[in-house]
């Protein structure tokens, strides 16, 4: 188990290197001057020139990369040329909320999927299951931008139940910072209107992204039933008069439930960086609206940043993975 | 005795209870205070980048920190007169190489510490060092002298006659020196001012929650105490879910809605739709000096602009929200030229035009980003237009930071474009547009060059007869309308949705964007 946990940390100094690289690389093939960005327009020659020898834009590339690095080295992602902050801090402050609104995402997909994909999988050709497949499928195929605007029209507009947007309301004050999540610090505070307040602002938000990832889990986990149910042994302990229930959710699904560990391990990794389009409809200040204000005025230190991080994320989660796997299944233990 | 005692004991300690309960904590009681203020949320599309006013040439980003300041000289209202402001008097010597400013006592910062002309001289010293884009506002100081607490002189390298709107603008505004207490490895306090304000205006930016908010509360200190207790400039990216708020009640004021869109909220009784003339325009720039051979030639660039009709696209694409553009100066700005030529959609002429100009086959690329809804429909129409005159145009959208950089270096053939000036004078869209020292982003976006406007042009910035340098610049205006220059499209309105509570906002169009907070209120 330590020489996956060392490969894997090893990996991801790799990774950091090759994606800080190819990033670098990219953002400087792309035509757009950030030094144009922040002088203006209408800035003379003279001004924008003297810009670029501050920001270090006229030294060769392999010098600026090496710049880079060796801030990078030090924990330093460099300065937003957006925001003027420290890029790390400004990824530190967004990245609660994204990670607030993956980790009740991911709650209530994996329910959703895993009761959806069961249900689909032991009524299989029933009314049961196209129905069951049919929202879930739904769900994928629906774009969210366009599902976002339905429920906030429906349930802010029209019924006026929800708030449209944002983490919490203008004048309910947020929680001290403890952790960053809303709903936990207002819990350990003891603010229950808070809590109240920012529960209800992640109803929606959750719904739409929720409902566009559990098509993955709940077809993985139907077909994995459907090959399990399928097995010896359980027809023998169906034979042995094992009641459904107790089959189904001690014997078939613990099985079924092994590939579908990677699939949701590889949908958080896209849920925090792609949450970009919820993020935006929904005015939740995380790190997809903060990357999109970044790509829109050429930051790349805030763009090199949030990239290196996603792709740490994704190796940690792989990492998390490859344990629970262990965890999961004795042989790989062995 | 003893029963007396303890009744006497309980009373005292109800009625501790009691007074315990009724006074608010402190907290209780700001909370209180707070929710009895008038509140103004205005709902902006984007968060802007620094605050800083040394450092910020974006007019999204002056809208945050406007009120948090004061300048030598003001804006009249919705005029573009100038005013006292922290100066209360000024004078220029005759040589145009020295301004003088007397500073009105009593202006204190927010911190309480008071305006005088050590901070006007830290202010100018500061934006000429950090040497950002706001630096090009005055560059032409050489020295900048405190005469005496209240007196500040300014002295020139050269004669500048157009340099006191400058002083007007959001990159004079007088910065409190403490604020390099904040400097960081000799910033000048730059990352501080990024997101805070040290101003003597009427508000302070108290919070910015970043991807959320700013929040301002008023100046304890300021001379004067608007109506308004609490301003939040709340970010909502999805202008949809805006207009959506706005009509609900929960933000007040909504930016970045779509113009048909607008259309539609004017139906709503509780909203008013702003709509005042302004001096943004959209033109067409044709790349003469860099483009496509084709557009070297007069009758091609004559062409074009007969074959563009304008008044299709103020119609079906603007919704009848502009008016054709009348030569380069916009009206409402003196110098604009009411009887100055104006091209006039006329196929047949344009076509006449194309052939005897002899060029056939002509394809050239039109530039445009994403970032202005508008230009795609405006692309399409352009590419039909041209189609019947017999050019191709290619369409090129790209990101908007890419298009700033083809624009600066010439690599288009024509290119949609906007432009507001920054102070009311007509030089704003002379110079900038048609001197060939300005090639490029910085103004002159068709590479025009033409020594004899050239010379006219200078003449007409070093001097200060208003008369004369009127009559040169509708010479030059002739000209360049018969050298066909620039496609002149468009002049805007200002649009703003506003709830019918808000009372007293008024536009200048020298603050484009920008709130006069200190007069507004809202009533309930």
């Amino acid at each position: 188990m330590w020489a996956i946990i060392r490969n894997r940390l090893l990996m991801l100094v790799l990774v950091i290197f090759g994606v800080s690289f190819i990033t670098f690389l990219m953002s400087n093939v792309i035509p757009g001057d950030p030094a144009r960005m922040i002088v203006g327009v209408k800035a003379s020659e003279e001004t924008y020139q003297r810009v670029r020898e501050q920001m270090g834009l006229n030294d060769p590339l392999y010098i600026q990369y090496l710049h880079y690095v060796k801030g990078l080295l030090s924990g330093d992602l460099g300065t937003s040329l957006r925001t003027q902050q420290p890029v790390l801090d400004d990824l530190i402050t967004y990245f609660p909320a994204t990670m607030e609104l993956v980790l009740f995402t991911f709650v209530v997909a994996i329910i959703l999927g895993v009761a959806i994909g069961v249900l689909t999988a032991v009524k299989s050709n029933t009314v049961w299951d196209y129905v069951g497949r049919i929202f879930s499928i739904s769900g994928a195929s629906l774009p969210v931008f366009w599902s976002g605007l339905m429920v906030i029209i429906l349930f802010y507009g029209v019924l006026g139940w929800l708030p449209a947007s944002e983490r919490i309301d203008l004048f309910v004050d947020a929680p001290p910072t403890i952790t960053g999540l809303y709903t936990v610090d207002s819990l350990l505070g003891g603010n229950m209107k808070a809590f109240n307040n920012a529960l209800l602002h992640l109803v929606l938000p959750v719904t739409v992204l929720a409902f566009a990832h559990l098509s993955t889990i709940s077809r993985q986990i139907r077909a994995s039933m459907l090959e399990v149910l399928q097995q010896d042994y359980i027809k023998t302990a169906r034979a042995n008069g094992l009641s459904s229930g107790l089959l189904i959710f001690r014997y078939a699904l613990r099985n079924a439930l092994m590939p579908t560990v990677t699939v949701v391990g590889l949908s958080i990794g896209s849920l925090l960086g792609g949450a970009v389009v919820t993020e935006t409809i929904f005015n939740w200040p995380g790190l997809g609206k903060y990357v999109v204000d970044s790509i829109a005025n050429l930051d790349f230190p805030a763009i090199m940043g949030f990239t290196i991080m996603i792709a740490s994320g994704y190796v940690l989660i792989n990492l998390i993975v490859d344990l629970l796997y262990m965890a999961l299944d004795p042989q790989i233990r062995e | 005795m003893k029963r007396l005692a303890i009744g006497l004991l309980s009373v005292l300690l109800l009625t501790a209870a009691a007074c315990s309960k009724q006074a608010p904590t402190q907290e209780e009681a700001k909370q209180q205070s707070e929710a009895s203020q008038q509140k103004l949320v205005i709902s902006i599309p984007a968060e802007p980048g620094p605050l800083d006013p040394a450092v910020s040439m974006d007019n999204n980003a002056w809208k945050l920190t406007y009120n948090s300041y004061e300048r030598l000289i003001e804006y009249d209202g919705e005029k573009t007169d100038l005013v006292p402001g922290l100066a209360k008097e000024w004078t220029v010597s005759p040589d145009f190489k020295v301004y003088t400013f007397k500073l009105e006592p009593g202006h204190k910062f927010a911190d309480g510490t008071e305006v005088n002309a050590d901070a006007v001289k830290f202010t100018f010293d500061r934006i000429l060092k950090v040497e950002k884009g706001p630096s090009d506002a005055f560059r032409k100081i050489k020295e900048i002298k405190v005469i005496d607490p209240y007196s500040v002189e300014f002295q020139l390298k050269e004669p500048n006659p157009l340099l006191l709107p400058r002083f007007a603008g959001n990159y004079a505004s007088i910065v409190n020196p403490k604020v390099m207490e904040h400097e960081k490895d000799g910033d000048l306090a730059q990352a501080w001012l990024s997101s805070n304000t040290a101003g003597s205006g009427v508000y302070q930016l108290a919070e910015y929650k970043k991807g959320q908010y700013y929040k301002h509360t008023p100046n304890p200190h300021a001379k004067e105490k608007p109506a308004i207790g609490t301003v939040y400039f709340q970010i909502n990216s999805d202008v949809s879910a805006a207009r959506l708020k706005l009509t609900k009640g929960e933000i007040d004021i909504a930016e970045g809605i779509p113009v048909e869109q607008l259309l539609e909220l004017e139906k709503d009784n509780h909203i008013n739709l702003v709509k005042v003339p302004s001096l943004l325009v959209d033109y067409v720039y044709m790349n003469i000096g860099k483009g496509h051979e084709a557009l070297k030639d007069k009758k091609v660039r004559q062409a074009i602009s007969y074959g563009i009709d304008y008044q299709a696209i103020i119609r079906n694409i603007q919704k009848d929200t502009v008016i054709q553009l009348r030569g380069p100066v916009p009206e409402g700005l003196w110098g604009h030229d009411a009887n100055a030529k104006m091209y006039n959609y006329d196929v047949d002429k344009a076509k006449q035009l194309m052939s005897e100009s002899g060029k056939t086959g002509i394809e050239l690329t039109l530039l445009y980003s994403a970032t202005t809804p508008i230009w795609e429909p405006i692309a399409l129409a352009l590419q039909n237009d041209l189609s019947q005159i017999g050019i191709t145009v290619k369409l090129n959208k790209v990101a908007y930071a890419t298009m700033r950089e083809m624009l600066d270096k010439g690599e288009f053939d024509l290119s949609l474009g906007m432009w507001t000036p920054d102070t009311a004078d007509p030089w704003e869209f002379m110079s900038p547009w048609f001197d060939s020292e300005s090639w490029g982003l910085s103004g002159n976006r068709s590479f025009y060059k033409n020594d004899e406007v050239d010379k006219m042009l200078r003449e007409a910035a070093s001097i200060q007869d208003k008369e004369k340098r009127l009559k040169l610049y509708q010479e030059i205006s002739k000209i360049v309308n018969e050298d066909a220059v620039y496609a002149y499209l468009d002049q805007r309105q200002f649009l703003l949705p506003i709830s019918d509570k808000v009372k007293g906002f008024k536009y200048n169009p020298m603050l484009d964007g920008i709130y006069n907070l200190e007069n507004m209120s809202i009533s309930e």
